[in-house]
Parts: structure tokens; C-alpha cells; sequence
């Protein structure tokens, strides 16, 4: 039995040396000083070192599609505007100014004087309207050429059913000057033009290189950096861009972008000191609790909401009592705050928290009785009757674990048989996206901040729909709203149309999403906000930072030893 | 000989047609394709993307199309990473992986062979006992657990070692040791095993009795035996170590080989997916041949083909 | 060593080896051990419905989520409140019966056609082995996605996937000790003695063989166990809320430094397995020795 005593031992071992509860032997360490997770060591050069997650498809911006791509694409690339890192406000970019018509449909903007790309070449109006026309353009195939649609012209374009580049609204009198034709009022331009697919891309090298112009070896950028060095599932290392319109401005010489995509390894290399910060959702989920103590630990609304969505085509699904039942029979409180141990938020609506002056509706909420009276409604009292459903949802633990408490809910609160079906990613999106599924978990994240970056994915037939739902109602509260150049009634309409679809159901929220992230105590210019960005340029290294408290001086490992007075 | 390996290679050939063919349609037999994402893709982008690659095409163009090209070892780029081609993913991935799947197996024989060896000559004693309980902990304990449970001690513990990345030889150690393990256990069950079958033969007895040196005895006559079980799990164990460990290279964020293969499988990485796929058949037979030609090299009395 | 039927080691007719082999199995100790323990372990896995004061493996308590060992929980229980024991015996049903049947389809299939290729040589020799390269180079994953497409997902599914694959190394093992096998004296010994091939393969090659063969099968069950929950990654293993011992150990691996417990416990019922396994393998390996069929241990 020698070797199961080794198993013991080993077990015991891990649990001493224990990753997340580490500090916890140091009782009674003081309120004051704050505690650190693992190696506090500044690095000696001025070096951002984070974990940029999976290992980025493409840094081109018409292309970059998941958080790793785009916050590559947009530390590279400066679009008319930038987002102030702390409130995400838009203010001058490339654009020093600009000025909008009455009727909110004609934007100017003034480009700075002088831009150019990093190998010296100009840049100018011309290049944003080339780089937006390659983005619409059907052989470009952009996924989300979509936000590029408020431009005038810009949605005929896309899909290809005009072809002349003239139809698009978009002028470059001068070199300085760009007028931007929009097909509706869209109150959130400034915003969107600080998105990926409204960067500019340099014309002279996309030409040569054909899709190999992102390569290290070739790509020129406008952005506050330059890419040095690319190493598949390793790292991106950016460099200060000289020709940067005001290189002043970018904090850090270089910056180290590592692609780990294993959740733990990414918290272990912070914790060892190889990491600066490690963002968000790169922290394995059940040590998100203990992670609290840290002074590291940094979270904040992500406007991110997880959901089930009910495959309305399939009986007894296409039954609107039967999804208000299932949706009263979900208790999301012992989702969010049991389960996962309050580091989600119960959530009953599909917008997300955070957008102001929106008159969000009444939040669906957990009632047992009132479910079990709906599903007598809907003629299967008890759940008599009822047939199996199956809950569908890509293999990961959480959510699995999820999934089986929901199962739980609905089987034992409503008495009606469900299974559950794990498939990797690829299969479950084929299912989905071709309803072939009951019940199936999805999550949206929302791409500026307004309640129509979520309600427009449930108009009928869009293709981040899923449910099969439709309603002329909703599509036309929609549509009223996009042309209504009023914001609050604008905002109404959305409200109204929000509330029409939580009460047919056809979604069911479980919880809202919070960023978690860890940040070094040395490093500044990180500032939680909903859209979970961070613009590189703005982030260093502080150099002068010293441990507080009596010991005075930080030392490596510290946060293990804790800190005591 | 020569006309032994002659044949050998020309079977190479249509064994790797099988593998590509069979391969090609299973890829394409799995549900959803390359472009799904969980953001919709517009119908007009998708259908763009696929006349860019060439999948809109029909099925028997498309697969002429792709034989002729991988016989030029041209695979294309990857759909998911479209500046990258798929050869130059491979021959990337392959450096750190087979460096790090060398160390492992250079290590697991080191390990294996001395211990299975010892573990024989003293079958049922106590040397025994302990030397297979280690083995047994080795492939009992999975990888994924092996890694991380080395990391909290090593690197989280006693910051000896750093917990991930692939830089300096330092961090080569503890994905070498995760990696190794499974292999260093097998090889030694099996030199047990073979060992104990060889010791009991007659001409090892003849030896004996003939009064030779114990260990010239071992080592010299019944270790070339011994070995045989060996050396046949080393062909396959070889080929998929060289091509890498999603575990090991997840855990310990290496960029290798391994996680290719399955990523690209849940992406639908086709071009991705034929190019791993056939790099590693290409492997393994060579890996194959080199071990039955080790076999007459161990016992002459075997014949080739 | 000293006085066996070297030469000529033509084992004694099929059914006394068997009855004689049975009877050296229970004298050894560590072997019969080994056998009640397996015993045991199935018994209570596959009687754990039954068993009086065990909890039930689906029940969930969110509130209490992961608690160490203790009363009421005797090993403790899982982020849903699930009580571990429970879950480990329940979840055993499936990883046994698993390692069971991949171990042996690597035996039967594997040997067999190890045993045919290596003695056969030759042209059917390269076949049979090209055969073997070419599944082994497919990718597994692919064939597990594909399956599930035309199939729905079942126990019988499961094998077929973890059976498609298990035998190949062992083919390869046998056929390599074939192949020196051959050439030694006793077979032909027993080819002069006019025994056909059939006869020479199974009854006096293979059984030369046996000590690699059990070795690998005992090494397959932890492996075949723990592949398992990878298929379940893929939707074919276990359903959950059900569980493996694969699957157990991998959810506890990724909150190891939390709730150690969740990964100690079913790798441990994994290891007591195995290491039952590896006694019983051994003792049935000397059990069954030819070479030692006249010997008195």
C-alpha cells in the first residue's frame, strides 16, 4: 500500500501548498495592510505583461471577432476615436474634432494633420473610407461588418446586392476631412467608431500581402503600437510606435500579450510574478470566491448575460405557459449566490445592467407556485404528461453544473423529466444554429452600450436568434425605435419591446456576468467598467510603487507569507 | 534488407491514401462546419468564405483537389488562422514538441528500463513491490492531475521552478517530468514483464549454467529479449508523444503540436486537421518500420517480411 | 527453475492447465486478496441502490456546495452539495464496466490478431499491420463526433468507440513477441510433432506471450477509465448529472488546491483498483505460466 500513501501524500501536499486558500493560515492578519496574491515584484523595465487569453484567430480589425483579436487589433490600430479608460467615453483619435447635423444623419470629422502609419507613409481620410469599403465588401467576409450597417448605403453593400462603392455614404473631400453618411440617427457613433471594424487598415499593405499583411514581418499600424514579434500560442510582443500621432501618450515601451488559454495556468503564472495582470474570465471559477481577500482582485458588471434559450418550434415548447414555467421554476439566487457563490448576479431580463436612462422592465423572478400554475394552464398539471426535454449545452464544468441545477429545479419543482446533453462546441452550435434542440445554454456580450446591442438578436429570423421566436410586435418596436432620433423615446420603445419578449419567454436569464480580474498593486491605468476595455496605451508599470506597511519593501512571494504588521 | 525496406516504403503509399481518404470525409461527416461561431456569420460572408476555400465546390472536386495538393505536402492555410499555412503551423508546433516529447521518452526509458530490470531479477521481493507500486502511482494518476499537483509544489510551493511557459531550460523540467510519467511506468511493467519471460528460457539457463556473469547474463542476453515488449509499445507511445500533449501543453501554456489535433477538430479546422493527422501517420509509420527492424537487430533469428 | 518439461513445453491438455491454474491462483495470497477486493468493489458499485444509509447521488444541497469529509458526508461532498461517496459508487458502475470490456476487446481482438499476423508473416503479415496503422492514425476524436452523429449516444456506443482503438497497441506488442517466438525450438517441436497452426498460435505461442499481455491489460483499465471522460467531453460517456470515476477525477483535478478531496477520493478508488488489478494480473500470469505447469509453487 505503499504507493497509495504516496497518493495521500501527494494529495496532502497539494493541499498544503494549497493554490487558492494560500494566506489562510495567516490569522488575524491585519485589516490595514493589504494582502497580495502571490509575487508583487515590479518587472525592472517598463514592460506590461498580461494574459491576453485564447490564442488571437487574426489581428485584422475588419476580421477580429473574440476579445483576444480585438483588443490586439485595437492597441495596433487608432479608429476616429478612443475610449477614456476609466467612463469609456469617446473623445479624439485620429479625429482631432468633428461635428453632426440637426437631424444626427451627417457626421464631419476633422482628422488630425500629419497622421501617418508606422512605416512613414500618410494616412489619411481616404484610408478610413478604403478600409470600411474593404470590411462591407461580401469577399471580405467580415462577421461583424454588421455595425458598420448604420452608414448609409453600407448594408446593400454588404450583402452584395450593390456593388457600386459610390452607394455607400461615405466622402473624403480632403485628406483631413471625412463626411459619414448615416442610414438612421445612431446616438452611439463615437463608440462604435472606436470598434475593431472601424479601424483603418493601411491600404499600400493589404494590397501587397493579400491575408499574410498581419504577419510580424509585414504589417504596418497607426495605433499607439507596433507588433514586434508573434509566437503562435506563446506571445504577441507590441513596441512603442514612433510615428504614433502622440507617442507621449503610450505609458509602456513594450507590451507582452501571452495566449494561455488554460484558466489555471494563467492564474498560477500571476501568482508567480510572470504575469502583470491577468484579465478577465482567466481566473478558474470556483476560486473566484477566495480571490476577494487579494487587493489584486478587481470586478465590476460585464455586460454579459448568460441565458437558455427555448427552442419555441418544438412542442410543448411552442406552449407560452410552459416557458413562462420554466422560467418562473428557475430559482437564479441559488444560481448565482449559492452555486456559484455570489460571484454572478441573478438576472431575469436579456439587457444587461449599465445603460443609462433606459427604463429596463420588470425582471422575471423565481416563483415556484406560480410556475406549477402555469404549467396546469398550459394542460400539464403537475407535469403530467409532459414530455422529456434536454437540456443542451457545450461541455465545460460550469456549465454543467449549471445545467444540473436547473435540471433539479424543473424536475423536482415542476415534476417534468429532463435530461441533459453535453457536446463540444462545434456540435452545439450546428444545433442551435439549425434548431435542433429543446432547451440550450447561449450568453451574449454586448458590443456598445445600448440595450439594442442584445434586443436585436431576437428579432425573427436574425441569426443570433436560435429559438425560432418571431413577433411581427417586437420587430416592429424595433424598427421604430432605430428610426426614432428622440434618445428617451427611443429608449422606451426598446423598454417595450424588452418587456414584450421576457413575457413570451422564449429566453430564459440565469445571471449577469462580472469581470474578474487580477491586477498587480504596481500597475495603473486599469479601471473596471461594463465593457470589461482596457486600452493598452494607457496601462504602466509603476515603478516607484513600495509594499505598504512597516515591512516597507516588497518582497517576492510576500502574498504566501501574507502581510503582517 | 534493402529490398525489405524498399517495400516497406512503397506500402507507405497507399497506407497514407487510406488514412488521408478516410480522414477527409470523416472531417467533412462531422456536424457544423469551419465558420460557425457563436457571433452568426452572414449567410453572403459564409458563402464568400467558402468559395475562397473552395468548399462550395463538389465533394469529389474538392477531395482530387486536396490529394493533389497534400502530396505536394501543400495543406493551405488554416481556416482559423488564415495568415498562417497549415505547414508552417506544423513544422512550428513540431520543434517544441518533439523536443519536449524526447526529453519525455529519453527520460521514461532512463527511468523504465533500469527499474523494470531490477524489478525482474527480484520478482516478489520487496524491491520489487516497491519499484511496480511507483509504476502503478505513474498511470494511475492522470497527467492532468500530475501537472498541476507538480506545479503547487514545485513552482507554487517551493518556487523552484517556474509554473508554465516554455523558456529556458528550467522550464522544460516539470512538463519533461508530467509527461513522462505514464510513459516511465509502462516502460517499466513491460521490462518486467518481458524480462521475467526471457529469464525463465532455456538459453538463458545454458548460460547460466555454462557459468557466465550474472550480469553479462542480464545484459547482454536476456535484456535483448527483454526488451521486445518494449520496443513494440515505443513505436505508437513515439509517434503520439512527438506530436504532442494537449494536457501537458495546456497546463503548461507550451506552444506545441498537441492542442492542434483538437482544437482544429472542435473548430472544424479541415485543412488544419489533414495536415496534423497526416504528419503524425507519417510518423508513426516510420516509427513503425524503424521498431520491426529493431526487432532482427534484437534477436537475429527473426526474419524481415 | 529447476525441472520443467523445458524442451518440449507442449502444456498439458486445455482444460487441466485451466483447473491447475485456478488452483495455484488461490494459493497465492496477494492474488486471492486482490480478487475478494475487486469483488467487493463491484458488489458495491453495482449494489449501491441498495445499500442501506448511502446517500442519493443526485440530491443537491446548493446552500452547503463542496463540505469536507465528515458526518454525514463521509467523503464529502461536491459543488452541488452532492455527496461524494454516493457519487463514487454509482459512478463506478460505468468506469468498471468500461475497463472491463476495453480490456477485453484489447485481449480478444488484440491478440488474436497479433498472434495471426506475427505467425503468419509475409504478405498477410503487412496487411494486417497496415490495417492497424491506419486506425491508429485516425483521428480518434473525428470517429467519437461522427458516431454520434448516426447514433444516439448509448453504453453500446461507448464501447464501440473505446473498443475501436484499445487492441491496437497490444496487437502490435503480441505480434512483435511472436515473431521471435516462432523461431524457437518448442514450436518446432511441436510442428514435428504434427500440431496444425491453429494449434501452435493459441496453444503453444500465445501462451508464451502471456506475461506482456496481462501486464498491458492491466494497464489498459486505468487508461480505457480515464479515456472515458474524455469521451464524455464529447458527449458520449456518462450523462450527467451521472458520473465516472474519469469524469470525477477530472472536475476534481481543476479545484484541486479547494477541495482536495474531490480529486483524492475517486483516484484513489482508481488506484485501489488498479493496484488489485496488477496483483491479480500477476498471480494469474504465474498461474498460468507453461513453462511452470509441472512445478509445485
Amino acid at each position: 500500500m505503499r504507493w497509495s500513501l504516496a497518493w495521500v501524500a501527494l494529495a496532502l501536499a497539494a493541499a498544503l501548498s494549497g493554490c487558492a486558500p494560500r494566506g489562510d493560515g495567516v490569522a488575524g492578519s491585519s485589516a490595514r495592510a493589504p494582502r497580495y496574491f502571490g509575487s508583487v515584484n515590479p518587472p525592472r523595465e517598463s514592460v506590461l505583461r498580461f494574459n491576453n487569453g485564447a490564442e488571437p484567430e487574426t489581428i485584422d480589425p475588419a476580421l477580429a471577432s473574440g476579445q483576444p483579436d480585438g483588443r490586439l487589433a485595437r492597441s495596433l490600430f487608432e479608429g476616429l476615436t478612443v475610449s477614456d479608460p476609466r467612463t469609456l467615453e469617446p473623445g479624439p483619435g485620429q479625429a482631432a474634432r468633428w461635428e453632426t447635423s440637426r437631424d444626427g444623419r451627417l457626421w464631419t470629422f476633422h482628422l488630425r494633420p500629419g497622421l501617418r502609419w508606422s512605416d512613414g507613409t500618410p494616412l489619411g481620410a481616404s484610408d478610413f473610407v478604403w478600409s470600411w469599403l474593404r470590411a462591407l465588401r461580401p469577399e471580405t467576409a467580415s462577421r461583424n461588418a454588421g455595425l458598420l450597417h448604420a452608414i448609409a448605403g453600407a448594408e446593400a453593400f454588404n450583402r452584395g446586392t450593390a456593388t457600386d462603392p459610390a452607394s455607400v455614404g461615405l466622402a473624403a473631400p480632403d485628406e483631413t476631412t471625412l463626411v459619414v453618411r448615416l442610414a438612421r440617427p445612431v446616438p452611439y457613433l463615437l463608440y462604435l467608431a472606436a470598434y475593431p471594424t472601424w479601424l483603418p487598415v493601411p491600404r499600400h499593405v493589404v494590397e501587397r500581402w493579400g491575408d499574410a499583411w498581419t504577419r510580424p514581418e509585414h504589417i504596418v499600424s497607426n495605433g499607439a503600437f507596433v507588433l514586434e514579434r508573434w509566437r503562435p500560442n506563446d506571445r504577441l510582443v507590441l513596441r512603442r510606435n514612433p510615428r504614433y500621432r502622440d507617442p507621449a501618450r503610450v505609458r509602456s515601451e513594450r507590451v507582452e500579450a501571452y495566449s494561455i488559454e488554460d484558466l489555471s495556468t494563467a492564474t498560477e503564472l500571476y501568482e508567480s510574478g510572470r504575469l502583470d495582470w491577468n484579465t478577465s474570465g482567466y481566473i478558474p471559477s470556483p476560486f473566484v470566491p477566495y480571490m476577494r481577500r487579494y487587493a489584486d482582485f478587481r470586478s465590476a458588471p460585464f455586460q454579459s448575460v448568460y441565458f437558455y434559450s427555448l427552442n419555441v418550434t418544438r412542442p410543448p415548447l411552442d406552449n407560452v405557459w410552459v416557458r413562462r414555467a420554466l422560467n418562473a421554476a428557475v430559482d437564479r439566487e441559488a444560481i448565482a449566490l449559492d452555486l456559484l457563490r455570489g460571484t454572478r448576479q441573478p438576472w431575469g431580463r436579456l439587457t444587461p445592467q449599465g445603460y443609462p436612462g433606459y427604463p429596463a422592465p420588470p425582471a422575471l423572478g423565481y416563483d415556484l407556485a406560480r410556475a406549477r400554475e402555469y404549467l396546469a394552464r398550459a394542460g400539464y398539471p403537475g407535469g403530467r404528461g409532459f414530455r422529456k426535454i434536454s437540456i443542451l449545452f457545450n461541455t465545460s464544468e460550469d456549465n454543467r453544473r449549471i445545467a444540473e441545477a436547473i435540471q433539479a429545479m424543473w424536475t423536482r419543482g415542476l415534476g417534468i423529466p429532463v435530461e441533459l446533453q453535453n457536446m463540444e462546441w462545434g456540435a452545439t452550435l450546428q444545433a442551435t444554429s439549425s434548431l435542433r434542440y429543446d432547451v440550450a445554454r447561449r450568453s451574449w456580450i454586448g458590443d456598445y452600450l445600448d440595450p439594442s446591442t442584445f434586443l436585436d438578436i431576437m428579432r425573427g429570423g436574425d441569426g443570433n436568434n436560435r429559438t425560432g421566436w418571431a413577433d411581427a410586435r417586437y420587430d416592429r418596436l424595433l424598427s421604430a425605435a432605430a428610426d426614432e432620433p428622440d434618445p428617451a423615446q427611443r429608449l422606451a420603445l426598446l423598454a417595450r419591446a424588452e418587456a414584450l419578449l421576457l413575457a413570451d419567454g422564449p429566453v430564459v436569464p440565469v445571471y449577469h456576468y462580472f469581470s474578474v480580474e487580477l491586477v498587480k498593486p504596481y500597475v495603473r491605468g486599469i479601471w473596471s467598467n461594463a465593457l470589461d476595455t482596457h486600452p493598452l496605451e494607457d496601462i504602466w508599470i509603476d515603478h516607484g510603487w513600495r509594499r505598504p506597511g512597516p515591512a516597507g519593501e516588497a518582497r517576492a512571494h510576500a502574498g504566501r507569507a501574507g502581510a503582517r504588521p | 534488407m534493402i529490398r525489405y525496406l524498399l517495400r516497406r516504403l512503397l506500402l507507405f503509399v497507399p497506407t497514407l491514401w487510406a488514412i488521408a481518404t478516410i480522414t477527409f470525409f470523416l472531417v467533412r461527416l462531422a456536424p457544423g462546419g469551419p465558420f460557425n461561431a457563436e457571433r452568426a456569420i452572414p449567410e453572403a460572408a459564409r458563402a464568400q468564405l467558402a468559395r475562397k476555400y473552395g468548399l462550395d465546390r463538389p465533394l469529389a472536386v474538392q477531395y482530387v483537389t486536396f490529394l493533389g495538393r497534400a502530396a505536394r505536402l501543400d495543406f493551405g492555410p488554416s481556416y482559423e488562422f488564415p495568415a498562417r499555412p497549415v505547414r508552417e503551423i506544423i513544422a512550428r508546433g513540431v520543434r517544441v514538441s518533439a523536443e519536449l516529447g524526447g526529453w519525455a521518452l529519453l527520460v521514461a526509458l532512463l527511468v523504465g528500463v533500469p527499474l523494470g530490470i531490477v524489478a525482474a531479477l527480484r520478482q516478489n521481493r520487496a524491491a520489487d513491490t516497491a519499484v511496480m507500486a511507483v509504476a502503478l502511482a505513474g498511470v494511475s494518476v492522470p497527467n492532468f492531475v500530475l501537472g498541476p499537483l507538480l506545479v503547487l509544489i514545485f513552482s507554487l510551493g517551493l518556487y523552484w521552478l517556474p509554473p508554465a511557459l516554455w523558456e529556458g531550460p528550467q522550464s522544460r523540467i516539470l512538463p519533461v517530468l508530467t509527461l513522462s510519467a505514464a510513459y516511465a511506468a509502462y516502460v517499466a511493467r513491460l521490462t518486467r514483464a518481458g524480462m521475467l519471460e526471457v529469464l525463465r528460457q532455456d538459453f538463458i539457463r545454458t548460460a547460466r549454467a555454462k557459468g557466465l556473469p550474472e550480469r553479462l547474463v542480464v545484459l547482454k542476453h536476456a535484456l535483448r529479449l527483454g526488451l521486445l515488449p518494449v520496443v513494440s509499445y515505443l513505436g505508437p507511445a513515439a509517434a503520439a508523444v512527438i506530436t504532442g500533449s494537449l494536457v501537458v501543453e495546456q497546463v503548461f501554456a507550451i506552444p506545441g503540436l498537441g492542442r492542434y489535433l483538437v482544437n482544429g477538430a472542435f473548430n472544424r479546422d479541415y485543412t488544419l486537421v489533414m495536415g496534423v493527422v497526416l504528419f503524425y501517420a507519417c510518423l508513426l509509420l516510420v516509427l513503425n518500420l524503424l521498431v520491426d527492424l529493431a526487432y532482427a537487430w534484437l534477436d537475429p533469428r527473426v526474419e524481415l517480411g | 527453475m529447476g525441472v520443467s518439461a523445458a524442451s518440449v513445453p507442449a502444456p498439458a491438455p486445455g482444460r487441466s492447465l485451466w483447473t491447475d491454474a485456478r488452483r495455484r491462483l488461490a494459493r497465492n495470497r496477494a492474488a486471492a486478496v486482490s480478487a475478494l477486493f475487486l469483488a467487493l468493489v463491484a458488489l458495491a458499485c453495482f449494489a449501491a441502490p441498495w445499500l442501506p444509509g448511502l446517500a442519493d447521488p443526485a440530491a443537491q444541497d446548493l446552500r452547503l456546495g463542496a463540505a469536507p469529509p465528515g458526518a454525514p458526508h463521509w467523503l464529502g461532498t461536491d459543488e452541488l452539495g452532492r455527496d461524494v461517496l454516493a457519487r463514487i459508487l454509482y459512478g463506478g458502475r460505468v468506469s468498471l464496466l468500461v475497463g472491463l470490456v476495453g480490456t477485453l476487446v484489447s485481449l480478444v481482438v488484440g491478440v488474436s490478431w497479433g498472434a495471426v499476423a506475427g505467425y503468419a508473416g509475409g504478405k498477410l503479415d503487412e496487411l494486417m499491420m497496415r490495417v492497424v496503422d491506419v486506425l491508429y492514425a485516425l483521428p480518434n476524436i473525428f470517429l467519437v463526433i461522427v458516431l454520434l452523429v448516426f447514433f444516439s449516444r448509448s453504453l453500446l456506443m461507448l464501447f464501440v468507440a473505446l473498443g475501436l482503438v484499445q487492441w491496437l497497441t497490444m496487437a502490435r506488442i503480441v505480434r512483435g513477441q511472436v515473431l521471435t517466438l516462432k523461431q524457437q525450438t518448442f514450436v518446432e517441436a511441436a510442428r514435428a510433432l504434427g500440431a496444425g497452426d491453429r494449434s501452435i498460435v493459441f496453444r503453444h505461442i500465445v501462451p508464451n506471450t502471456l506475461g506482456p499481455v496481462i501486464v498491458y491489460s492491466t494497464l489498459t483499465v486505468p487508461a480505457v477509465i480515464l479515456q472515458e471522460a474524455f469521451l464524455s467531453f464529447l458527449g458520449l460517456g456518462v450523462q450527467p448529472p451521472g458520473a465516472s470515476w474519469g469524469t470525477l477525477i477530472a472536475d476534481g483535478a481543476r479545484v484541486m488546491a479547494l477541495f482536495p478531496w474531490l480529486v483524492l477520493f475517486p483516484g484513489l478508488a482508481l488506484s485501489l483498483t488498479l493496484l488489485a488489478l496488477n496483483f491479480l494480473g500477476d498471480g494469474l500470469r504465474d498461474a498460468l505460466d507453461p513453462q511452470d505447469a509441472g512445478r509445485v509453487p
